[in-house]
């Protein structure tokens, strides 16, 4: 503090910000200081206080080439404009992202560009979630100044199974080339000839079928890549995105659902560092083709149609004598498919009914998907946590193969019954609560319908231990209801004690039964996000 | 024109004041809600303040508010320490607009309310022309104006059941809620809501 | 109806008295047989529905009136039959497609509607002032002939109402020929969608000039036989005058603006008091009324429509030539020659139509001189192409939140003309 008499000297230069913690540094993008970790790119910086450089070939998952030249900047000390996503920052170091220069070459870029580029907007899948419109509208909303032909490639090349290209659209940002050799490991993508003739293509001799290769159709800014799944059939910005859980393996990617009016149109992966990252398996994006899959909408009794309530009684009916002279003779089957919410009401109910010979069914092994990456060989989604929610309750999970022969009666959870044979089908009498119409279901005796995975809320367990939580998307068709409600109804119909209102009631139940979960809470239910509202997603 | 109205509040009834602010050159004045009447019965009152008529009455639902592009440093939605709504701010502002036959100026008052407790006092019984519309406002949102003369749904049906300029109110949701065996879709959930 | 306290008798056969069947039909006394004390009507007060569906309730509103006789004694007012969710929609379409939904609040005078949403999202563009002249003039102009049609309508309605056809029939010619020079302008008679935020859709027709000083030449002599009907007509002033009378203080502190409040004596008139687009350029006078009885309304309206075509006519001398929207690309879609043969205006009108204008976040309230009054728009953006919150000040729905006091102590046929002359348009009160 000076003396009151005497006039306060004026600073020359503004007081130093105060020192970083030790693995950051002091960095002024755009006038405003930005306390950024050591290592992390000006690009990064500046989008976490809200200024977005644009940029075509970075991707935080993927090796940085600064390609595309859109996020050039000007930073202060250096003669030229440097790539912000390749540029490490500095202390003290002075970033200016709107200043002339930048923001002409950020125009100039998008000109550049935009030359060859195909008016195909209204019939281009990507239209709406197109990283060049965005960026077009954004930074640049100049007008064309070119008046000479555009320069023709091919429009639909077919890469492989998956994808198709057109190679006019193609900006050239080696985005997918570096996704392939990433994700999958294997390098099928490159690009051919030079100047305005530079086109991608496939690697000689290669085809585009790794598993992972829709990946690329995300990665891609533009419309370039389109998955022959899902092209020409639905809009972006008409559809609304609910987070969920890939249950396609015990890998668990995290995964959006992109659904629209009740019906699922793609699934999207969702970032998780510690799961996923950024990506996804081909097959787990497909898996929303079988929510329409011969569905179990009804209950059914003997194979004919019937309402809940006599399904119900029919079951009890069923049950009912074996329950009170020889619980040794039924089997309760629990389903490595289902959430942790839907086994354990299942293993509370036949530990109410004094039943021991619990059994854990899926579908069975695939090898040949382990590979190191994402896919693993259990194709089930919920193993781990179906383990888990037996051992707790002191119940064992035997594989479904070892089933006992004192087994008359099943209550099966799900539609698999791995090495069973028809034989020892036909002689048990088997109540099955089931999404699908498949496997025992069209031997049982009852048949529940029970809601799919992407029509519940509800939490599974990955191979690694970590439980996730998925969120309802679709409303289930007909009369199904999510598992453990048709497993509640069962319960009050045959004298076991169970009474859960909501799925946070049974979640609350399981994780106070389960010691490792002791620790989990209930996150609100998600409400479905419109894309439209979103922004765009490229 | 507008700040000589924000400074007169601040000198008399600096107390009560969240925030003061002008955007597009309205005027706007956060009120603490308890204090609210005192304020606005003041703003009537006063011969130098003298607004007289009432403008309109309505809410914002914060529940969804996520501005993008918004230039760093400008609050759009101002934070203020005294709002602890469990950490987080409150999901409810009810507006009113006034303004003055006399002096021509006008003013924008805002009373913030948590969602687990809507309730502001109701303006009706100084502006009668805010009677009706503390009704609509009411009608959408589910606010509890207090000691309003009559705070009925306007313009739903008495047995409609939810509120629906609520940002979780979804758009398709249709009512009266009983099942419909001729609809495709289920009128009781909007589809997409979900099982819970 | 005092109860029958003596049974019927049975006709005998061949009795022929007709008093006796129809007593045995009836079951009750004839009119002849009551006594003093039960010919007395019963004191009781009665309920009384009045609309939705009434032809004298323009729009939908029900009035549950409780009447002495034919006196009205309390009545309540439940509006909302035509409840469209405009706020709701808005919130999920971008700015420019809630145009059509504006068409549609004031649907006599859609328009000022128009230009309202516009203003609004130009405040927080930060536009205001900035559009071009020659846009500003034809906004002016398709708003007063708005203005024009909507006081048409209201007078020429209350009037049929009061039992005055011809009036009806006279104004709604002259509407009609507004009406065909809309639809040349914007494509439409009612639902026009004409305004664009930055401007207005596409210029005005050729020939547009002559057709509108045409009309207004026509519009004046209509009104001139109509008001010679009217004005000292004494079935007409002793229905109107006196009834459904509100005093200045009142009209204030209830929120009424435009022609009821300043029927009532209220100067307030926004193109005045808050001027906006080109109005401080037009010379026009505001009429205030005296007493804020219907026939003061009337009047108020009558004078407010020669007012309108003094000020189109001056639109017409003064309007200048140039574009008729702002040439700012963040607002402005590019010319569809471009379009179609470019790819910077083909992203362009892609993302203005599927994003919308992107509107910084803030909130705004602008408002505009609407048929009825002061017609404002509380817009609250949030930086997309969507507005977050979008809410109208209709001045319909503040009116009729004062019919109950107006129409209180007056006799049920008084209801018809006090409710033609508050101008209700359902559409506007129940947004």
């Amino acid at each position: 503090m000076t003396d009151a008499a005497k006039p306060a000297p004026v600073p020359s230069t503004p007081a130093p910000p105060p020192p970083a913690p030790a693995d950051s540094v002091n960095l002024t993008i755009d006038g405003i200081a930005v306390i950024a970790k050591k290592g992390t790119n000006v690009l990064e910086a500046a989008r976490t206080i809200g200024i977005d450089i644009s940029a075509f070939c970075y991707h935080p998952g993927l090796p940085i080439v600064a390609q595309c030249r859109q996020c050039l900047v000007a930073i202060e000390k250096n003669p030229k404009l440097q790539p912000s996503c390749q540029q490490v920052v500095a202390e003290g170091m002075v970033v200016h992202t709107n200043d002339a220069q930048s923001s002409l070459a950020r125009k100039q870029q998008l000109e550049f560009t935009l030359v060859n580029h195909p008016i195909d907007c209204p019939i281009c899948d990507k239209a709406g979630e197109c990283t060049l419109q965005r960026l077009y509208f954004d930074h640049d909303n100049a007008n064309s100044r070119i008046d000479t032909p555009k320069v023709h490639k091919h429009k639909t090349v077919d890469l492989g199974p998956t994808i198709m290209l057109d190679q006019e659209r193609c900006i050239l940002c080696s985005r997918c080339i570096r996704t392939c050799d990433e994700v999958s490991g294997q390098h099928q993508l490159d690009f051919a000839h030079r100047g305005d003739h530079e086109v991608l293509t496939t690697a000689p001799g290669e085809q585009l079928d790794n598993p992972y290769s829709l990946n690329t159709v995300d990665v891609c800014p533009v419309g370039a890549l389109t998955s022959k799944d899902f092209r020409f059939t639905m809009r972006a910005w008409e559809l609304e995105a609910t987070p969920s859980v890939c249950n396609g393996c015990a890998t668990g990617c995290n995964i959006e659902i992109h659904h629209k009016q009740d019906r699922v149109w793609r699934l999207v992966p969702r970032h998780n560092p510690e799961v996923n990252k950024y990506w996804m398996c081909d097959e787990g994006r497909l898996t929303y083709h079988g929510l329409r899959d011969h569905r179990l909408a009804a209950a059914l009794v003997d194979g004919l149609p019937a309402g809940w309530d006599r399904a119900i009684r029919a079951a009890a009916e069923l049950l009912g004598p074996s329950l009170a002279s020889a619980p040794r003779s039924i089997g309760v089957v629990l389903s490595a498919e289902h959430t942790n919410e839907d086994n354990f009401a299942l293993a509370k109910l036949a530990k109410a009914w004094g039943v021991t010979n619990v059994y854990v069914a899926g579908k069975p092994e695939v090898p040949s998907r382990a590979d190191g990456r994402l896919r693993v060989a259990d194709v089930n989604a919920n193993t781990a946590g179906v383990k888990l929610v037996a051992a707790a309750l002191g119940l064992p999970a035997t594989p479904i193969v070892e089933l006992s022969a004192d087994v008359r009666t099943l209550v099966v959870l799900g539609a698999e019954l791995p090495g069973i044979d028809q034989a020892q089908l036909a002689e048990l009498a088997i109540v099955a609560i089931s999404a699908h119409e498949r496997g025992p279901v069209a031997q049982a005796k009852v048949a529940l319908p029970a809601a799919a995975w992407a029509e519940v809320a509800g939490t599974v367990t990955n191979a690694a231990g970590r439980v996730q939580r998925m969120h309802a998307a679709v409303t289930s068709p007909g009369q199904a209801l999510p598992a453990w409600e048709a497993i509640v109804r069962l319960a009050q119909a045959t004298g076991g004690k169970l009474s859960f209102a909501h799925t946070r009631e049974v979640f609350h139940d399981m994780t106070q039964a389960v010691p490792a979960w002791k620790a989990l809470s209930w996150t609100r239910e998600a409400r479905p996000l419109a894309l439209r509202f979103a922004g765009s997603r490229g | 024109m507008s700040q000589k109205v924000l400074d007169a509040l601040k000198a008399v009834h600096g107390g009560a004041i969240e925030l003061l602010e002008t955007q597009h050159g309205d005027a706007i004045a956060w009120i603490k809600r308890d204090q609210l009447v005192a304020v606005a019965t003041w703003l009537k009152t006063s011969p130098e303040m003298a607004f007289d008529a009432p403008v309109f009455a309505t809410c914002i639902d914060r529940l969804d508010w996520k501005p993008i592009d918004v230039p760093p440093g400008v609050p759009v939605y101002p934070n203020s320490a005294a709002w602890t709504d469990a950490g987080g701010k409150p999901r409810f502002e009810v507006v009113w607009q006034l303004r003055s036959s006399l002096h021509h100026h006008r003013l924008r008052l805002k009373a913030a309310c948590p969602e687990h407790d809507p309730r502001v006092p109701s303006l009706a019984s100084l502006w009668p022309a805010f009677n009706w519309q503390e009704r609509e406002t009411f009608d959408m949102y589910g606010i509890q104006f207090e000691n309003h003369p009559d705070l009925r749904r306007i313009y739903l049906y008495e047995e409609f059941v939810g509120y629906p300029l609520r940002k979780d109110y979804p758009k398709e949701k249709r009512q009266p809620l009983v099942r419909r065996d001729d609809l495709p879709m289920n009128p009781i959930k909007a589809p997409g809501e979900g099982h819970h | 109806m005092a109860a029958p306290t003596t049974p019927p008798t049975a006709p005998s056969p061949g009795d022929a008295n007709p008093r006796s069947l129809r007593q045995l039909v009836l079951g009750r006394k004839d009119v002849q047989d009551l006594s003093d004390a039960e010919q007395d009507l019963p004191p009781d007060l009665m309920t009384v529905n009045m609309g939705p569906s009434h032809p004298a309730m323009h729009g939908t509103v029900r009035i549950i009136l409780t009447v002495d006789g034919e006196r009205i004694v309390a009545s309540d007012v439940q509006p909302g039959y035509l409840h469209r969710c405009f706020e709701k929609e808005s919130e999920h379409a971008t700015y420019t497609q809630v145009f059509p939904y504006t068409d549609r609040l004031n649907y006599v005078s859609p328009m000022i509607n128009n230009c309202g949403w516009a203003m609004v999202a130009e405040k927080l563009l930060g536009l205001t002032g900035h559009l071009p002249k020659r846009a500003e003039y034809i906004r002016v102009i398709v708003s007063e002939i708005s203005r024009i049609t909507d006081h048409l309508t209201c007078v020429g309605a209350s009037a049929m109402e009061l039992g005055a056809f011809t009036a009806f029939l006279y104004f709604l010619k002259a509407r009609e020929w507004l009406y065909e020079l809309l639809e040349k302008v914007s494509g439409a008679r009612l639902t026009h969608s004409y305004v664009r935020i930055g401007g207005v859709g596409k210029d005005l027709p050729d020939g547009f000039h002559d057709d509108l000083t045409l009309c207004l030449h026509q519009t004046e002599k209509i009104m001139v036989e109509v008001e010679n009907m009217l004005n000292n007509n004494k079935i007409f002033r002793d229905r109107m005058a006196g009834i459904g009378a509100i005093t200045k203080q009142a009209a204030i502190e209830s929120g009424c603006v435009g022609p009821i409040a300043r029927a009532a004596g209220v100067d307030y008139d926004v193109r005045k008091d808050y001027p906006y687009s080109i109005y401080p350029e037009l010379e026009f006078d505001v009429p205030v009324g005296t007493t804020g009885d219907c026939y003061d309304r009337y009047l108020v309206r009558i004078e407010e429509l020669k007012q309108s075509i003094r000020m189109l006519r001056q639109c017409l001398k003064q309007i200048p030539d140039g574009p008729v929207m702002i040439a700012d690309p963040r607002v402005a879609l590019p010319p569809k020659q471009d379009t179609y043969n470019t790819i910077e205006s083909m992203i362009r009108h892609f993302k203005h139509i599927m994003d919308g204008v992107k509107v910084p976040a803030g909130e705004a309230y602008a408002f505009v001189e609407g048929g009825n009054g002061e017609l404002g728009f509380y817009v609250v953006a949030d930086g997309t192409g969507r507005p977050y919150k979008a809410y109208v000040r209709s001045p319909s729905f503040v009116h009729l939140s004062t019919a109950s006091q107006l129409i209180h102590g007056h006799l049920i046929a008084d209801v018809v003309p006090i409710f033609g002359m508050i101008n209700m348009i359902g559409g506007e009160c129940d947004k």
